[in-house]
Order: structure tokens, then sequence, then C-alpha cells
């Protein structure tokens, strides 16, 4: 691995292309594109970046084909950027796969951002393996022995609270879809319970965040689901 | 099918007792000669007599029968039962006789009556039957309102052997009035304008759709042809009922069919205009981040990103806006004299980005004759066709533009690229609207730029249509130099002057 983290650009239109390469450049990526599904796949396997940024209208096969068949290999991070705004096909992207979803137009600061946080999650798992503690503002979160902290104080979790938890900090970083994390914590037979979800997320935020009215730790995604965030 | 109205068979009341009296006149006369002097004889006469009795009944009904009966027994009083000529009786055998002629003659003539009429009731039962199975095949048979008012008229005119039908619908929301009028073979035209003898109302569960009108010589409606009037009048609002359920059917599926038209118009003028804002916004939100350093370099570079999708958006817009005064029939070209190679040239100039992939081969040779038309929609029709090449044909290949003279009257230009063959039921349909006939995601475009450019070459009075080559595709187009063929041809489009 180079010290510049290297980010694939895979989308059809030539100008979107040339604006990103030149702002990622200069903010010190090391940046290739691709302008065809196949291509983007094909450079994928051959340079392995550290994130990618997929646009889902392509010209040879649609954007959430190609997150698919980098899942069967690959855990990089993949941020969709696309015109599609529709709440079913951020869904249907996100639970094929990608980290985050970024409509177009956007503001480059958010997508810095995003790259910013897909980067330091994916760090972070890989380094993860070690420690397995996650910090999070004043929460540490201990997932091999099972206790959690708020300002050196122990958090009491129910198992169901704790399985929620550890799902979601393990994932921090990525949109995790409703659906996704029903199937993981609770059954795949209760993916569609979302009032479930709603209730325990409500008492996790209870516990950690310092307002849980405006939560930092867990965040909404409107109509989509919950993003674990790491702070800073 | 044509049969007399069973009212026929009686004359007019009045008439009928009128010929009673005349038939046992004429059959006293017959038998009076044949009377014995003793008078002993009278009562073969009052079994005789029972002959016109029942004839009367049987032709002409109760009230003639009875009148018969009654008749019948003082005329054989009178001239047959002695003392002759006078109504006394001196026996009172002859008085049992003639009482019992009356009341068995009064009996036989009623139920001989009784059951002349039913046949007679049956038999236009049986008529009833026949015309309303002819009205139901019929209108079962109609397409839309009009026939079934004419099948309506036809079958009424027929069956009640009317002068003169008259059927009349009120337009109901977009379904103009209609109106038909039959007038009968036999005395046509005659007293048109006087008051129809019978008006039966067509009315349905909605309200009053309009009613029927009929003339008769003889005025007086049978309840039977009441009935069968009625029940025409029902059955024809059965069926324009059905009729108005499937327009409106179809009404709604075409509203339906624009409505998706529409949204489709909307995802895809969405994607379109948000692709070059996404290129737009990212370029400066970038340059104006406190975060970077930028060298000049790129900042050139994001700059004229901003430019050439700002120019992109424009060419989107405007596409957008020619689509809606096309859609609208409010395209009006402002027309001078141009050459076409400079129409060319500079379209060709406008989508240098586009086309830097691709070899072009221009062939508008500068001395062809000036056409007479919008120098910017011409433009724009160049302009969406070699966007159009570029799409769809591979890159390195080559779009070539040629101009030739086609003759006195029209320029024929053609636009050709080496992409692949479309299939020939397509040719047609890719000047529509939102069609693609290559998967709508792989290529960008809102499937409006040549259906633009057929209304803008339709609006200068030319002709646009695709084909096949014999290597890759074509776009031909004319477009006309005569100005007077031009304005005899779409004399009611021109603006120019």
């Amino acid at each position: 691995m180079t010290t510049q983290p290297h980010i694939l650009v895979i989308d059809d239109e030539a100008q979107i292309l040339r604006a990103l390469r030149t702002i990622l450049t200069a903010k010190q990526f090391k940046v290739s594109v691709a302008s065809s599904g196949e291509e983007g796949l094909t450079l994928a396997a051959a340079q392995k970046p550290d994130l990618i940024i997929l646009d889902l209208s392509l010209p040879d096969i649609d954007g959430v084909e190609v997150c698919t068949r980098l899942r069967e290999w690959s855990q990089v991070p993949i941020i969709i950027l696309s015109v599609r705004d529709g709440e079913r096909d951020k869904v249907f992207a996100l639970d094929k796969g990608a980290d985050d979803y970024l409509t177009k137009p956007f503001g480059i600061e958010e997508l810095l951002a995003r790259i910013r946080v897909a980067l330091r999650h994916s760090a972070q798992t890989m380094g993860s393996q070690k420690s397995q503690v996650i910090y999070t503002g004043n929460v540490a979160i201990d997932l091999a022995m099972h206790s959690i902290s708020r300002g050196g104080e122990e958090v009491k979790l129910t198992a169901t609270e704790f399985k929620l938890l550890a799902y979601l900090a393990s994932n921090a970083g990525r949109v995790l879809t409703n659906r996704s994390i029903l199937s993981h914590v609770w059954d795949p037979a209760e993916m569609d319970r979302v009032e479930y979800l709603r209730v325990y997320i409500r008492q996790l935020r209870k516990k950690l965040e310092t307002d849980p009215d405006h939560p930092h730790i867990i965040r909404n995604e409107p109509g989509i689901g919950y993003r674990f965030m790491v702070e800073d | 099918m044509h049969f007399i109205p069973f009212q026929k068979f009686k004359a007019d009341h009045g008439l009928e007792f009128l010929f009673t009296i005349l038939l046992i006149t004429i059959f006293t006369l017959i038998i009076l000669p044949f009377r014995s002097q003793g008078g002993q004889d009278h009562t073969i006469m009052s079994l005789l007599y029972l002959l016109p009795v029942v004839l009367s009944s049987l032709l002409w009904g109760l009230g003639p029968g009875a009148l018969a009966a009654v008749i019948s027994f003082l005329v054989l009083n009178y001239f047959f039962v002695p003392p002759y000529k006078t109504l006394l009786v001196h026996q009172t055998q002859d008085l049992i006789v003639l009482i019992v002629f009356l009341g068995v003659s009064i009996t036989i003539g009623q139920l001989v009556a009784r059951v002349s009429k039913s046949l007679a009731a049956s038999k236009a039962r049986e008529h009833e039957a026949i015309h309303l199975y002819e009205l139901i095949t019929h209108l079962a048979a109609s397409k839309d309102s009009q026939e079934i008012i004419s099948t309506l008229a036809e079958q009424t005119l027929i069956t009640l052997g009317a002068r003169q039908v008259e059927v009349m619908v009120e337009g109901q929301a977009d379904i103009p009035p209609s109106h038909v009028r039959l007038e009968g073979s036999q005395q046509a035209a005659a007293r048109i304008d006087s008051k129809p003898t019978h008006i039966v109302p067509l009315q349905s569960t909605g309200g009053f759709l309009g009613e029927i009108r009929v003339w008769r010589e003889n005025a007086k409606f049978s309840p039977e042809e009441e009935r069968v009037l009625n029940t025409f009048a029902s059955q024809g609002v059965s069926t324009l009922e059905r009729i108005r359920l499937s327009q409106a059917a179809s009404r709604a599926r075409l509203l339906e069919e624009s409505d998706r038209f529409k949204s489709l118009l909307l995802s895809s003028v969405s994607h379109e205009l948000r692709t070059p804002l996404a290129t737009i916004k990212a370029a400066v939100t970038g340059l104006s981040s406190q975060t970077v350093e930028w060298d000049s370099d790129a900042r050139q570079d994001l700059l004229s990103a901003v430019e050439e999708e700002t120019d992109h958006l424009n060419l989107l817009v405007g596409n957008l806006l020619n689509m809606s005064r096309i859609e609208a029939g409010a395209l009006k070209p402002e027309c001078s004299w141009n050459s076409l190679d400079e129409i060319v040239s500079t379209s060709l100039e406008r989508t240098r980005q586009q086309t830097s992939r691709h070899e072009l081969v221009v062939e508008v040779p500068p001395e062809l004759p000036p056409v007479l038309v919008d120098y910017f929609q011409i433009e724009q029709v160049f302009i969406n066709l070699i966007s159009n090449s570029t799409k769809y044909s591979p890159e390195g290949s080559t779009i070539r533009i040629q101009a030739v003279k086609m003759d006195e009257e029209a320029l024929l230009v053609m636009v050709s690229n080496q992409g692949p063959h479309v299939a020939q039921e397509d040719l047609e349909r890719i000047f529509d609207k939102f069609v693609r006939v290559t998967a709508a995601d792989k290529v960008t475009g809102a499937g409006l730029g040549l259906s633009i450019c057929k209304g803008i070459i339709e609006a200068h009075g030319g002709r646009i249509w695709a084909e096949n080559l014999e290597q890759g595709f074509g776009f031909k187009l004319t477009i006309p130099i005569s100005w007077d063929g031009f304005s005899r041809k779409a004399g009611e489009e021109l603006t120019c002057e």
C-alpha cells in the first residue's frame, strides 16, 4: 500500500471523470478512472484500490451489478454516485454491498467527507482484527469482551441491544439498511419489522448518546436505515 | 321484414257497428223469401241467425257481436215469428225460443270474440318478440352511438309502420349530440313540421339522453305498440350506455398513456439535467474549497469543464423548449437566406467536444444555392444529428455530412455514421418522442433530439427519414430551395417573408 490512498472512479460521463480526477488528485489521492463497468472491474482487480466511486448508469452493465460482482471477492469501500435519487434505488444498491450513496449533483466537500469516513472504516475493520475495541466520542466498545463503557463507566446492555450495537459498530461508517440490520440482528423472517428496530435504536441512544434526541453516534439515514459514526 | 299492424284488421269504431247492421240486413234480405207462410220454421231461422252473430263477433269483436245478437233477436221476432211485422209474440213457446236464441247468440258471440282477440294478442306478442329480436341483433352489431341511433330509428320506422321517425340524442361531455330522421317510403316528406304523434324519452340512470319521435297516419297506438316502443327505447338506452362506457374506458387508457409519457419525460429530463449539473457543482465546490491550493492547470481544467457542461445544459434546455414549442404547434421558423455550409460548420464547432473521438468528413460545397431557413433551428438539427451519431457509432469511426442539390426544389442532406443498423420497423419510430431503440440506460439523452429534428424540418416544409446504409446508418433530409414550392406545400406554417 502506498501512503496516498488510491481511488478508482467508475463513471461514463467524461466531464465528471475529468473534474473528479482533477479535484481528488489535488486532494492528494491517487486516482484512476474507468468509463464502463467491465473496465472498472478489471481495474479494481488489477490495481486493488482503497476505495471505489461508482456511478449506477453505465453503458455496459448496471452499477448495482458491478457492486455485486466486486463484493464477491473484495471488501473495498464503495461509494455510489448517481442521479437516481429514489429511496428504492438507494436501498437496493446498499443492500447489494455499497457502503454509501451520494446523489448527483453533490458538493465536493460532502464527497470528501464520505471518502474519509469510508477509508477510516476500512482501516478500522482491518485493524480491529487485533484490538476489537471501537472508540466513538466518550464511548468505547469492546466487541470481544462484550463490554461497553461511556466516560469510563460501564454501560449495561441486553443481549439484543449488544447484538445490534455490535453489528452497527463493526460496520462503522457504512449506511446499513433497515432490512439488512433486521435480518442480521433478528432473523431474515423479521426483515420488515422496522418497529422492533426503532425501539432498540432508541434504547441504545439513551444509553450511549449525550443527547439522544440529536444523535451523533447512531445517525439516521432517512428512509433507508442507520449509520454508526466513528467520531474523530 | 314488413308486417301490417294488427289494427288494420279492424275499422274504426262506429263503422264496425254499421257493418254489423249491414251484414244482418243483407242476410235477412237473402233468407226472407224462404220464409214459410205459417211461420213454423222460425226455430230453424233462429239457428241460421247465429251465423251473422258469430261472423260479426269474429270480425269486429265483443260490441258488434252483442249488437248482432240483439238485432238478430228483433229481426227474428219481427219478420219470422208470427204475427209478422210486429214485435208481439202470441205463443209462449215462441217466446222461449226467442229468449233462448238471445242468450245463446250473446254467449257464442262473446266466446268467439274473446278467442279471436286472444289469438290476435298472441300474434301481436309474437311480432313484438320478433321485432325486439331484430332490434337487439342490429344493436349488438353497432359500434358507435351514431350507428345505434340509426338502427333504432330504422327499426322503429319498420315496426310501427310510421310515416317518419326521428331519434335525437343530446351531446354529453365530449360526445357530440346526434340526430337521425328517417322517412317511410310512402307519402314521404309530407307535413314534416307537424307535431309528432308520439314521443318516448330515452331515459338512463344517469339522466335524460334524448327521445324518439314518431309520426304516423294512425295516431292511436295500441298497448302492444306502446310496449314495443318503450322496450325499443330502453334497449337503445342500454346499448348507448354500453358504448359510452367503453369509450370512457378507452379515454381513461389514453390518459394513462399520456401520464406515463409525462413521468417518463420527467425522469428522463431530471436525469439529463442533473448529469451536467453534477460536474458543474463538483468543479465549483472544488474550486471554492479552502483546503486546497489549486495550481493554474487544475483550475483551468475545472473551469473549462464547467464551461462545457454549461453549454451542454443550454443545449438540453434549448431542445426541451423546442420540443414544447413543437408540441404546442408554436414552432415558427424565422427564416432568412443562409448558406448550408456555414450552418454545418458552426454546428460542428458546437459539437467539437462530443465529436473528438470520431473522424468527421464534411462534403457540403459552398456553391450550393442558399436556402431560406431559420439559422438556429437548422443548426439545432445538425447538432442533434451529429450528437446522435456520436452516441450510437463506435469510437474512431467516421461521421459523414453530405449535401447535394436534389432538384430545382430542394437540397438533400445526409448525416451518416458507421453505427449498427436499426430494425426496419423502428426506422419510423426513432423520430417519436422518448423512443430509444437501444436500452435507455446505456446511452445518455432524453430521446428528444430526433423528434425535434423532425418537428423543425417539417416546419420548414422538408422531410426527414432514416435509412440503413450498406456500411452503417444514415439520416436523410430535404430542405426546400424554391420558395414558391415551399409556400404551396406548407402555406399555413409560413411565417417567413
